[in-house]
């Protein structure tokens, strides 16, 4: 990739991105599109970046970014905060779809790791989309965002552990049970750090003057990152660590601001870089997995949702609400996929598969779930017709 | 009148407060981490679709607050209330990190026998103190509800800074 190439995808993205932005769509399917289009497998009309050591290393920011910031807003007392609803609601949500998601993985791959990897994909939804998509659409004022919002959380906290052995696991048992071990140990030192560093961390960053103190959060972010690659956990469960250990800090939300920028170029060119490797053609192999994981997503999204929500009180209409903004999949499928592609323990075959399952899947996720989440008002309203009026009589 | 103020935290979004109005209607109002304020208006508390959004920025969002907080014109039924204090003043009075009273509980601190204010309640994470008892224990962190004339608040504050505290006045 040389800097003109750069420029043009750089461009490519930005308007993409401002024009799905007009059409009220999200713009990670975006990116993805464009990978898919620019790059060097099907459709090849037009070829204008090749996967290189340097897009792989882009990407690998993309996926360290993202990490970070997930980390930041990872706080103990954040999740306590979440409260009652993150609970039960976030348990029947992963009960109904990581179950469906094994069935999918098992369908497609056969009792193996990859069918593992597939369920985490088809679990997670899509916390980036679903609050975008809550926030345009007027959605926060309403009492069950509480619950989409907590079950998101909830999500990421699995997918967290997920991340830790994703990119090394499924190997001998004992092997993976280590890895396992590793994780939580990982995140465990992580969250104990944030709570008893925090107050020394705050007094040396706080005197940094600017330019050091945005080198030293970023060499604490790409060294966290390195130490756990080498213990083979992944670049990501570092970076989420070193988010988790700085959350507690009072320079949490300056470290926000200052990365922000960051973190929202290198995920587009992350989400563009997988779209690179995805060969369009590969709907003749991959198609039925992603048309069965679409329709089990709707089934489990959108059951799960209805019975969380009404398990935590909510009327039939507003569980329809919370169902829907959770059909929606996007970073965490693309990033346990693609951190999956280099798992030596999967078949080649279905690491390959996996990839392209993953760009389909949120394709089509992405898009029917923002869709939805703008008619699910009006789809209540006829599902569930209101008792209202009778109501009013005086 | 009390007002049943709930509120909500929104992860990766926000802070949601919501409370209904005397009028049946509910009113949402969001702190986005950014600094951006929504507030959403339901004519009617079980109404599908709000009645109306408003977004602000943050300064927009304090003017706001100011105008309708009394800031520029005081309502009526506010002046009353200052009336029905009389000379009497309640202020918040945080206490410092660095103040020697932490750990003493209000009796051993004597704030209301030296300066004459008398706290009634105290602001604290995460339970507040109402009607303050004298062996409630002053911690860091806290913010101090006190009771008394305009002029006893400087020397309260002062006291509660520096001390001393422990010897005779």
């Amino acid at each position: 990739m040389t800097l003109a190439e750069l420029a043009v995808t750089i461009a490519v993205l930005g308007v993409l991105g401002l024009a799905v932005r007009g059409l009220g769509l999200s713009a990670i399917p975006a990116y993805l599109a464009a990978g898919i289009l620019l790059g060097p497998n099907e459709p090849r009309e037009i070829v204008l970046i090749s996967p290189s050591e340097v897009t792989e290393f882009v990407a690998e920011l993309g996926i360290v970014f993202l990490l970070f910031f997930l980390g930041l807003e990872f706080s103990l007392s954040r999740l306590r905060s979440a409260g009652r609803h993150a609970g039960l609601g976030g348990v029947v949500d992963l009960a109904a779809n990581f179950s469906l998601g094994l069935v999918v993985g098992i369908a497609a791959f056969g009792v193996s790791f990859a069918a593992v990897i597939l369920a985490g994909c088809v679990y997670v939804s899509s916390s980036a989309v679903a609050a975008k998509g809550l926030t345009d659409f007027r959605r926060l004022g309403d009492d069950e965002t509480d619950l989409v919002l907590a079950i998101l959380v909830f999500e990421d906290l699995v997918v967290a552990f997920l991340l830790g052995f994703a990119a090394a696991g499924g190997g001998e048992p004992s092997d993976t049970l280590v890895l396992v071990a590793k994780a939580l140990g990982f995140i465990t030192v992580g969250l104990a750090a944030s709570r008893w560093l925090a107050r020394p961390l705050d007094r040396a960053l706080d005197r940094l003057p600017l330019e050091f103190f945005l080198l030293a959060v970023f060499g604490f972010l790409v060294g966290s990152a390195a130490v756990a690659d080498e213990l083979g956990l992944s670049e990501a469960i570092g970076a989420l660590m070193a988010g988790i250990v700085l959350s507690e800090t009072s320079v949490r939300e300056q470290i926000e601001e200052r990365f922000f920028s960051f973190r929202d170029i290198f995920a587009a060119l992350f989400f563009f870089v997988f779209g690179l490797s995805i060969d369009l053609t590969a709907i003749r192999d991959v198609g039925w997995i992603v048309a069965l994981a679409v329709a089990l997503t709707l089934t489990g999204k959108l059951g799960g949702g209805w019975i969380a929500g009404r398990v935590a009180g909510f009327t039939s209409r507003q569980s329809l609400n919370a169902g829907v903004a959770l059909v929606a999949h996007a970073e965490f499928t693309i990033i346990l996929a693609q951190l999956a592609s280099g798992n030596a323990s999967i078949d080649p075959g279905q690491r390959e598969d996996l990839l392209a399952f993953a760009g389909l899947y949120v394709l089509a996720t992405a898009t029917i779930g923002i869709i939805l989440m703008k008619e699910s008002k009006r789809l209540g309203r006829v599902l569930f017709p209101s008792p209202r009026p009778r109501l009013q009589e005086p | 009148m009390p007002v049943d103020l709930r509120e909500s935290r929104l992860p990766g979004v926000g802070v949601k407060y919501t409370f209904r109005t005397a009028n049946g209607g509910r009113l949402s109002v969001i702190l986005h981490i950014d600094g951006q304020r929504e507030i959403y208006y339901y004519r009617r508390a079980d109404d599908d679709e709000p009645t109306a959004v408003i977004e602000l920025h943050d300064d927009e969002a304090r003017q706001l607050g100011a105008i309708i907080g009394g800031a520029y014109e005081r309502p009526k039924i506010v002046e009353e209330l200052e009336m029905a204090l009389g000379e009497l003043h309640i202020e918040w009075i945080p206490v410092p990190d660095t103040s020697p009273a932490i750990g003493l509980s209000l009796a051993d601190a004597r704030l209301r026998a030296r300066t004459g204010v008398t706290v009634i309640a105290i602001l604290r994470e995460p339970e507040p103190v109402s009607g303050a008892q004298p062996e409630d224990v002053v911690q860091s962190g806290d913010t101090l509800v006190g009771v008394g004339k305009a002029g006893q608040f400087a020397a309260f504050r002062r006291l509660l800074a520096e001390g001393p505290f422990g010897g005779e006045p």
